[in-house]
């Protein structure tokens, strides 16, 4: 039966404003109305979502940049691992809030998510890891966006694609514009000594084990925030593996030599309460660790807090670099 | 009529002993070519200098306090292997058996498990405890409950381990952060371990091969029969005991240095029988040269496969021993055990 003519004129209407609305910032328009949607482009494809709403479900990453975001969190998954940089406010914001799911994808509880009755589900997991979760069950409940980790460094654009989904980009950009400030003003102190160095960086994440190290080079979890301070992280990886693995490389300690050699200093990642992981401690006590030229130098620099993966704890990283830097300006 | 039967035994006597000289050969060959080989280039004369002309350079570093270590660790937890492997296979007179077949590194397994989810695994001591303490426990269950044949022995290992690497991995699954632990100690790697206290399981390693190439005459009667050996003299009881308290030691041990290294147990024994025949005390002296020299080959393999980093020696010696087993399984039955 063919369509009349009005009818098809109106459909291609609708369907380009809803393409316009998906296409754009995604900023919440002003005075829109609680029923009004848009298409949000997603890791699991175009998703109708509410322009503005009211009850948010966010698990993985989109835990910590919605609660900074202040997005209206009706249930959360557990995220010890950014508790150490959370704010007083953010805090007793996740203690107070509904768990709906465990730390792993796996241990997702789809009966509290639906009992909180969210009109969105932002789920920040990797895209490897979204296998884990049953998004048919979901997508009853809600709109689900999945916007996961890529690059350690991408949390920036991650996050605020995160905010904007949840509708509240006015406070996430504040937060990024009081980091960019802070930063700046950092890489300001350390413009004399910082950009001349050739830095190197020990990290403690992912598949360390015994007799390996791990590297990280610029964009990396360990590095990202201090290249905001004007740290260069020399080299790159020998084979890329994607994600993380384009940034981050595990050879063996025989490496560790040849690998540290050009080093003027070397930073490495601790725990949030500054003791030594184990698999950084068994590099720190392994003889070729100690007849590197930096470490001979004393230009060795631990690093806390470098799982930042938001604006507001990313500033607590910042401060902890700077005490860390801060022998480089001593005269 | 002696002195003609003595002339043969002689003479095989003889080439063993020339094949076990010539294995000897081979093991010194492959222990100097291991400190050679690695993911860091090191010329020939570096590796002779580091050796005898040390200087502290990094290369010198690397030879002496890295690769040299893992060298002792590689022959020593070869040798325990393949000569528990050998004692294994004579007890339960099954060639298809090996170490963990009696829950051994099961044992240990589980032992590191519990001691994970109670934080007991942070220091390396932690582990080695564990793991001997998990062996000893498991080998002591099986023995009460199978001492009685070796069908029943090996029957009594195999459900334990089933049992054991259940509660296991429900453990695992509800604490994840066990199973983070878990998953680098699962996979047996003699990388990084130059750091950890190894002298007591080395030394519990030698006394246990002394054990059992005194322990090995005895052997060879309990493997012609129960009946025979009775008829020989032998105390089948004491000698079976003392049999599983040495496999207790060395699979122990090895497993606690190394983690679970599978079919080394499995492949050193029948590449003995070879050249030894079915002589236990022959069979246990080629295990001891011929399981280090496949673990040393096989960790040179580890260190070099991979463009970065290393793969665990556990996986190399898995892709040698699933050919191996095939082939162990197709000539079941061609040679006396």
């Amino acid at each position: 039966m063919p369509i009349p003519r009005i009818t098809g004129i109106a459909s291609a209407l609708v369907l380009t404003i809803g393409l316009a609305a998906g296409c754009g910032s995604g900023d919440a328009e002003p005075g829109a109305g609680a029923g009004d949607t848009r298409v949000f482009a997603a890791d699991n494809g175009q998703i109708t979502i509410p322009v503005a709403p009211k009850r948010v479900v966010a698990t993985g990453y989109a835990v910590p940049a919605l609660l900074e975001a202040d997005a209206p969190l009706v249930g959360i998954s557990s995220w010890q691992r950014g508790l150490p940089m959370m704010t007083a406010e953010d805090r007793a914001k996740y203690d107070e809030l509904n768990k709906v799911a465990g730390e792993s994808a796996a241990e997702t509880n789809y009966e509290a998510i639906a009992q909180a009755e969210p009109d969105l589900i932002v789920i920040g997991v990797p895209k490897p890891v979204l296998a884990d979760i049953d998004l048919k069950r979901l997508e009853a409940v809600a709109p689900v966006v999945a916007i996961g980790p890529s690059l350690p460094s991408a949390w920036r654009d991650l996050s605020r694609k995160q905010a904007d989904a949840a509708g509240a980009l006015a406070t996430f950009d504040a937060n990024r514009d009081a980091y960019q400030a802070k930063t700046k003003e950092l890489a300001t102190k350390y413009a004399s000594v910082l950009p001349g160095l050739k830095l190197a960086h020990l990290g403690a994440y992912g598949e360390v084990a015994n007799g390996n190290f791990q590297r990280e080079f610029n964009g990396s979890w360990g590095t990202n925030i201090a290249q905001d301070l004007g740290a260069n992280y020399y080299g790159q990886v020998k084979v890329k593996g994607g994600g993380s693995k384009d940034v981050s490389e595990y050879p063996s300690i025989e490496e560790l030599p040849a690998a540290f050699a050009e080093a003027d200093a070397i930073t490495y990642s601790v725990a949030a309460d500054g003791s030594v992981p184990k698999p950084v401690q068994y590099v720190l006590d392994s003889p070729l660790w100690k007849e590197l030229p930096a470490v001979k130098a004393g230009k060795v620099f631990a690093l806390r807090y470098t799982e930042a993966a938001t604006y507001r704890s990313a500033m607590t990283t910042a401060d902890a670099i700077d005490r860390a830097f801060a022998p480089l300006l001593a005269p | 009529m002696t002195a003609v039967q003595a002339a043969p035994a002689r003479s095989r006597s003889g080439a063993r002993g020339v094949w076990l000289l010539l294995a000897l050969a081979v093991l010194a060959a492959v222990a100097v070519l291991s400190l050679a080989v690695g993911a860091h280039t090191i010329a020939p004369a570096g590796v002779l200098r580091a050796v005898f002309e040390p200087t502290g350079s990094s290369d010198d570093l690397v030879v002496r306090d890295i690769r040299a270590p893992r060298a002792l660790l590689a022959a020593a937890a070869g040798a325990a292997l393949g000569v528990a492997g050998v004692l294994v296979q004579v007890l339960s007179r099954n060639p298809l058996a090996e170490p963990g077949i009696l829950g051994v590194s099961t044992g240990a397994g589980f032992a590191i498990t519990i001691g994970s989810a109670l934080g007991a695994t942070t220091a390396a001591t932690g582990q080695l405890v564990l793991a001997v303490v998990g062996s000893v426990l498991a080998m002591a269950l099986v023995y009460a409950v199978g001492h009685r044949s070796p069908l029943r022995l090996v029957l009594a290992g195999v459900a334990l381990s089933s049992v054991l690497s259940g509660v296991s991995l429900g453990l695992r699954l509800l604490l994840p952060e066990v199973f983070d632990e878990y998953r680098f100690w699962v996979v047996g790697s003699l990388a990084g371990r130059e750091q950890a206290p190894t002298l007591l399981p080395l030394l519990a390693i030698a006394a246990a091969l002394l054990g059992a190439l005194l322990l090995s005459r005895q052997l060879n009667a309990v493997a012609l029969g129960e009946a025979v050996a009775h008829t020989l003299g032998v105390n089948v009881a004491g000698v079976r005991a003392g049999a599983l308290v040495l496999i207790t030691v060395l699979a122990g041990a090895a497993t606690a240095v190394a983690g679970p290294i599978l079919f080394v147990g499995l492949i050193v024994p029948h590449l003995a029988r070879r050249v030894a025949g079915g002589s236990v005390p022959w069979l246990v002296a080629f295990a001891a040269v011929l399981g280090p020299v496949l673990l040393l080959v096989s960790d040179m393999g580890a260190r070099v496969l991979l463009p970065v980093g290393e793969v665990p020696v556990a996986i190399v010696t898995a892709f040698l021993g699933g050919p191996v087993l095939i082939w162990a399984v197709r000539r079941y039955g061609a040679a006396p055990l």
